[in-house]
């Protein structure tokens, strides 16, 4: 299964299943990244392996192992729809 | 303490004498304190250090019927389950555990109108509370400059609360946060909400209320996007971010000096106007020597400060400052911290005060610690005074690099080196030792670019003008009239007594041999235990002691320093004023802030050691 971090600059999908502690998934729902909902990735932030992810209206920086837990429903793709 | 202002009389909540308290909460960077200043103005009682955005901030209002409100500016939240302090902050206050303040007899919940879909699922979770809340839909001129649209009497029937659309950054919509202010504006009847922790359903839910209330979110801000591939582009990023901090330091010194020229020359002025119109006095001599001169020599320095915080002020509400955080991560993450502690680290150049209440937002408790204990090593405000002034005594100047680099310049720019390196020294060897921690999830929220406005940032330098004011009043004015009562007593015949009999005299005697291998005799020994209380004081220590004016620009000062001191000596004191924590306002705060005597007590021991290790081998290396 696809996760964030393999999401490229510019496309979008949508967020499937948070695989990582309950704290931390619960701050990453908090953020947006809830399952159901579409997530593009915007750019690679320069120096380091954070990448700025757009999630509904807000911009959020992760580190790339932050990334690998929020597995997405199907392969990258443009456009990408959104539940409720 | 906890960090509210004690809360003012009267307040004893809802049913107390008329005067209220009412909390604005909501996500970060929807405009909460926009909000707040546009209600309060200048009438706020800002508690302590209002930092940033990490503190309570409470402010009065008085409404059209007579009634005061206090209203409490807390922290951003973005759910229930608090992180960083600063969270933790706002959770307290609103289930009335906060300690300092009452629970708020009522609660205004600011959204952001161009992420609506996101936030709705704050109002279940607000509501929650038992509080009366406003449900404000802020950014409502960006909303509509971007085509989007909301019915608000449709959401407020959705939400059994009622709802108001407004710009704060404009003053729109406000009568309807004043009406529900004087308690005159009916909500609607109560509808069922979603069951909270379960944020998948609580957004599901969220979803369907915009819906319902016909919302059009606004296009997507193209300039937004445009800004960040210039700020966050692979090369020309890093290249922006350099150049930003270098303006900031760059700033502190250029930019200041005229400023700090006028202010001197005003404090000399009416100095000397002060000594000819009074009458010669034991008072006078007071007066002008102690009082004049030593809270003067502090007062300089407040340009410097203010252009400083202008500058954190226009980086932090301009959005860059979150961009700066995200490129600092890497550089953060070599010597164990994350991004987010490169903001307290940047402000603590100005001040360590405020750089450690804003470790607040640091989200692991470790790290947070970590830079608490490492700001006080970078090179604070207060300590240019002093290296200026042994500086300017010790060192000629001579061009170093062409005319860009000259000798003086190169020794205060090694003097920043040396707090930076030790800074980042003791970071990775906390953060490989007591505080290592497993490496948490790094979740930084970019907000969206806007302009500062001049209210805003206005009202930080008004802030930080009444505190530093505040402490070279009490602070700074108390110990140097000790020091001056110390340094004329005991009498003998009636007259004064020379500055080594006095009773300063003989503390810094009692203190000799142990700044004596340091190459530092009794009377710099004075200047050291006065600058305990804030660094700055030594240089109107060593006036007083020398009985002149106290100036690090002073000719004669600097000349009797020369005779007193070896170049070995100079030095020496120099490093110990980079590493030692001489500034009781730090230690106050570090108090307060970690919630005991355990890490102030650590750091002090540590930045005293480093300082008389680094001071010993400077001497004995340099003579």
């Amino acid at each position: 299964m696809a996760s964030l971090d393999d999401l490229a600059p510019g496309t979008t999908a949508t967020v499937e299943e948070l695989r990582c502690e309950e704290p931390d998934a619960v701050r990453l729902m908090e953020l947006g990244f809830i399952p159901g909902v579409a997530v593009s990735c915007q750019r690679a932030v320069p120096l380091g392996d954070l990448a700025v992810y757009q999630v509904e209206g807000s911009q959020i920086a992760l580190r790339r192992e932050t990334a690998a837990r929020i597995l997405l429903s199907e392969t990258p793709e443009r456009g990408g729809d959104e539940r409720a | 303490m906890p960090s509210a202002a004690p809360a003012p009389s009267g307040v004893s909540g809802p049913k107390g004498s008329g005067r209220r308290v009412v909390a604005i909460c909501g996500a970060p960077n929807v405009g909460k304190s926009t909000l707040f200043n546009r209600l309060t103005g200048l009438h706020q009682k800002v508690a302590n250090y209002p930092g940033i955005t990490v503190e309570k901030r409470i402010g009065s209002l008085d409404l059209p019927a007579g009634q005061q409100v206090d209203l409490v500016d807390l922290p951003g939240i973005v759910g229930l389950h608090p992180r960083s302090e600063d969270e933790r902050i706002s959770m307290n206050v609103l289930r009335g555990a906060s300690g300092a303040l009452p629970k708020p007899s009522a609660a205004i919940l600011l959204l952001d109108s161009t992420n609506l879909r996101a936030q709705l699922r704050l109002v279940p979770e607000i509501l929650g509370f038992g509080i009366p809340t406003l449900v404000v839909l802020n950014m409502a001129d960006d909303l509509a400059a971007r085509g989007g649209s909301i019915d608000t009497e449709a959401v407020a029937r959705q939400v059994g609360a009622p709802v108001a659309l407004v710009s704060a950054r404009q003053g729109t919509g406000m009568d309807k946060i004043a009406r529900f202010l004087e308690g005159t504006l009916d909500p609607p009847p109560p509808v069922r909400l979603p069951v909270l922790n379960n944020i998948p359903a609580e957004r599901l839910w969220a979803g369907g209320v915009a819906r319902d209330a016909g919302y059009r979110p606004p296009e997507p801000s193209l300039w937004g996007r445009r800004l960040d591939s210039v700020f966050l582009h692979p090369v020309a990023g890093p290249l922006i971010f350099l150049v930003v901090v270098i303006a900031v330091f760059q700033s502190i010194f250029t930019l200041a000096a005229p400023l700090m020229d006028a202010v001197d020359a005003a404090v000399a002025g009416s100095g000397g106007w002060l000594g000819a119109v009074l009458p010669d006095s034991i008072l006078k001599g007071l007066l002008l020597d102690g009082i004049w001169a030593g809270v003067g020599s502090v007062v300089i320095f407040l340009p410097q400060i203010l252009i400083l915080f202008l500058f954190i002020g226009v980086l932090e509400d301009s959005g860059y400052l979150a961009r700066a955080a995200a490129i600092a991560d890497r550089s953060m993450r070599a010597v164990g911290l994350e991004g987010r502690s490169f903001i307290p680290l940047l402000s603590a150049y100005a001040c360590a005060v405020p750089a450690i209440m804003a470790a607040r937002t640091i989200e692991s408790q470790r790290d947070r610690l970590a830079t608490i204990f490492i700001a006080p090593l970078t090179t604070c405000s207060a300590r240019l005074p002093v290296y200026a002034l042994l500086i300017a005594a010790f060192v000629p100047e001579r061009p170093l690099v062409g005319p860009f680099l000259g000798t003086r310049a190169a020794l205060l720019l090694g003097l920043y080196a040396a707090g930076f390196v030790a800074a980042c020294g003791t970071a990775w060897v906390l953060k490989s030792s007591v505080l290592r921690s497993r490496p948490a999830p790094f979740m930084l929220q970019l907000p969206p670019y806007r302009w500062p406005t001049l209210r805003s940032l206005s009202l930080r330098l008004y802030d930080r003008s009444r505190i530093f004011l505040r402490r070279a009043g009490t602070v700074i004015m108390a110990t140097t009239i000790v020091l001056w009562f110390l340094a004329s007593v005991p009498y003998s015949n009636g007259e004064p007594p020379e500055i080594g009999d006095s009773v300063a005299g003989s503390l810094g005697r009692a203190i000799e041999p142990l700044v004596e291998p340091l190459g530092l005799n009794w009377k710099i020994g004075i200047g050291l235990i006065t600058s305990l209380a804030a660094r700055e004081v030594i240089v109107g220590t060593l006036g007083t002691i020398y009985g002149m004016e106290g100036d690090e620009d002073s000719p004669a000062l600097q000349e009797a320093l020369r005779s007193e001191l070896t170049f070995g000596g100079a030095v020496a004191l120099l490093l110990f004023f980079a590493f030692a924590m001489q500034c009781m306002s730090t230690v106050a705060i570090v108090r307060r802030e970690t919630g005991g005597w355990k890490w102030p007590i650590a750091q002090f021991a540590y930045m005293l050691a480093l300082a008389y290790l680094a001071g010993f081998v400077a001497y004995r290396m340099l003579g």
